[in-house]
């Protein structure tokens, strides 16, 4: 009985693979870095990863009214459900950064995770890649014109049913030429889609303007709390060289230009952060995008299941890591730099003595 | 040589697609973005878990206090049942002592009146033998001159009688009263 039923999922699965293959082809993807422009506004250029965005925070900060419209003490429902989300987080940035820098940390950490992950969850959605304005080009797929409404004319990618089937047509071949005139007396027409939605993350702007957004901060918290000429001794210490020079020994000369460099690979790693922010996540987005792209391409149906599961796994890895080392670097910043004191020092080696001490009791137990 | 590089730079960032307004589009997004959950999700939540951890602190701080309250209470029914139990026991302590008393007294009293009654009795006693004692003297001091007249055979004059009489019976009575103290000093020590 059992073992029937697992042969008739195999086969079904089977066979939806094969209708997939045979029904389903969507044309070739076209993957591109830069975002498609949409509509030109002057020199400013709407592009869909902005649209995104801006649906992406409307739609937050929509739920976020519907959850808190009646706000009571005893959560129910949605208040619920985000009351629950947020104290999580909350809970968990105060554990990891303690609860006074916790609490001025946790909005922006807060707002960089829900804002990442929402965008990219988001765009796992089909809609996504899929609708959008279509572009006449020479070569390109079919593109059938679909009504929405309110929106201006509006193209889906896809192509007709006779041997057309998955295949990008080419002007340049005389069979192709001749089916895109056909095509033409539909009122079809041969061309790239320009998605009206499009990860959000896939856009380089979106990292950059993160990774901005988290240095500001940081740099903010730094100050904020250390005073301005405390914590840029950080990367400009020229202290202990002027020290050096003056005293005429050149042990602390030595020692001061060892600080001086120290401070200035503290910058280009201030500079290098943002770079990396940036980079770790567009990639993976753009990444997951391609690979849905390309596996509903080459298997339309079940196959690009299993990638979805992954995205929907590193989209909250991702969000999880950019918030995560936003709050660390915030704990750096306002960490007491430079050489500690003796007594700090002292206290410091205690403070392992005892947790030496203490692991060496969890071990013995 | 470096306008080169910049140029280079410039023109692979356009190529990855940044550009100026996209980025600062996407920061000023993030900017409201974090004012809106700031003002609308933060605060109000962060604000209601601290007046939820305050509640419950202050829930539990009211538990104890309550328990403790029970507690005292507890205690002081305890006190005062002791109290009343001491109470009740002085009260009866006392009620037996005043019982002990009146009794005690009532028997003194039953004593001292059967004392009273025994002594008048006694003195009546007295009183009557020796009333009988001297009526036995008169008849016998009769009797004893009328059976001296009979044995003498003669009268004797009565002041002469008298006399004879108040002697024999002076000496009789020495002896009769000595007799008779013995006997009746026993009674009235």
């Amino acid at each position: 009985m059992r073992g029937n039923r697992l042969r008739l999922a195999v086969v079904g699965l089977l066979v939806l693979v094969l209708a997939g293959f045979v029904f389903l082809r969507g044309p070739t993807p076209h993957i591109q870095i830069k975002p498609e422009t949409l509509y030109s506004i002057g020199i400013i250029n709407i592009t869909n990863t902005m649209v995104t965005s801006w649906l992406v925070v409307a739609l937050m900060v929509g739920l976020v009214y519907l959850a808190s419209r009646r706000r009571e003490l005893v959560p129910r429902g949605v208040q619920n459900l985000l009351e629950a989300i947020v104290e999580g987080f909350y809970n968990l940035v105060v554990s990891i950064a303690g609860e006074k820098n916790g609490r001025r940390f946790f909005p922006v950490v807060a707002t960089i995770f829900f804002f990442v992950l929402f965008a990219n969850w988001f765009s796992l959605f089909p809609i996504f890649n899929a609708i959008g304005l279509g572009q006449e080009e020479e070569h390109g797929f079919v593109m059938e014109k679909v009504d929405l409404g309110p929106l201006p004319a509006t193209y889906v990618g896809l192509s007709s049913l006779d041997q057309l089937q998955g295949r990008t047509i080419d002007e340049e071949d005389p069979e192709a030429a001749h089916k895109v005139e056909q095509e033409k007396d539909k009122g079809n027409f041969v061309g790239e889609i320009r998605p009206f939605l499009r990860g959000v993350n896939t856009d380089l702007n979106t990292p950059l303007a993160l990774a901005i957004m988290s240095a500001i901060f940081v740099e903010f918290w730094g100050i904020s709390t250390l005073g301005f000429f405390t914590y840029g001794r950080k990367f400009f210490n020229f202290g202990g060289l002027l020290r050096g020079i003056r005293r005429l020994s050149l042990d602390d000369v030595f020692r001061g230009v060892i600080d001086a460099f120290v401070g200035f690979l503290e910058l280009v790693s201030e500079m290098v952060r943002l770079i990396s922010f940036t980079f770790r996540l567009f990639g993976n987005m753009f990444a997951g995008e391609v690979v849905i792209l390309m596996f509903t391409f080459l298997v339309p149906l079940v196959f690009t299941l299993p990638f979805y599961g992954l995205e929907i796994f590193v989209g909250l890895i991702q969000a999880f890591i950019f918030a995560a080392l936003t709050l660390v670097f915030g704990m750096i910043a306002v960490a007491h730099g430079g050489p500690p004191d003796a007594e700090e020092a002292q206290a410091e080696i205690h403070e392992t003595e005892t947790a030496e001490g203490q692991l060496v009791v969890n071990s013995e137990q | 040589m470096e306008l080169v590089f910049l140029a280079g730079l410039v023109d692979g960032l356009k190529t990855l697609g940044i550009n100026l307004p996209s980025l600062l589009a996407q920061l000023i997004n993030f900017t409201l973005l974090l004012i809106l959950l700031s003002v609308f999700a933060y605060k109000p939540v962060i604000r209601l878990l601290d007046e939820r951890r305050r509640r419950i602190q202050e829930g539990l701080e009211a538990a104890e206090q309550a328990k403790q309250q029970a507690a005292q209470a507890e205690q002081e029914v305890q006190a005062q049942l002791e109290r009343a139990r001491q109470e009740g026991q002085a009260v009866i302590g006392q009620a037996q002592q005043i019982a002990a008393r009146i009794q005690e007294e009532a028997r003194q009293q039953a004593r001292e009146d059967a004392e009273a009654l025994l002594e008048r009795a006694r003195s009546e006693i007295q009183l009557e033998r020796d009333s009988a004692i001297a009526e036995l003297r008169r008849e016998f001091g009769g009797l004893t001159i009328e059976a001296a007249e009979k044995v003498i055979g003669q009268s004797l004059d009565p002041q002469a009688h008298r006399r004879l009489i108040e002697e024999v019976l002076a000496e009789s009575t020495l002896g009769g009263n000595g007799d008779q103290q013995a006997s009746g000093s026993e009674p009235s020590p």
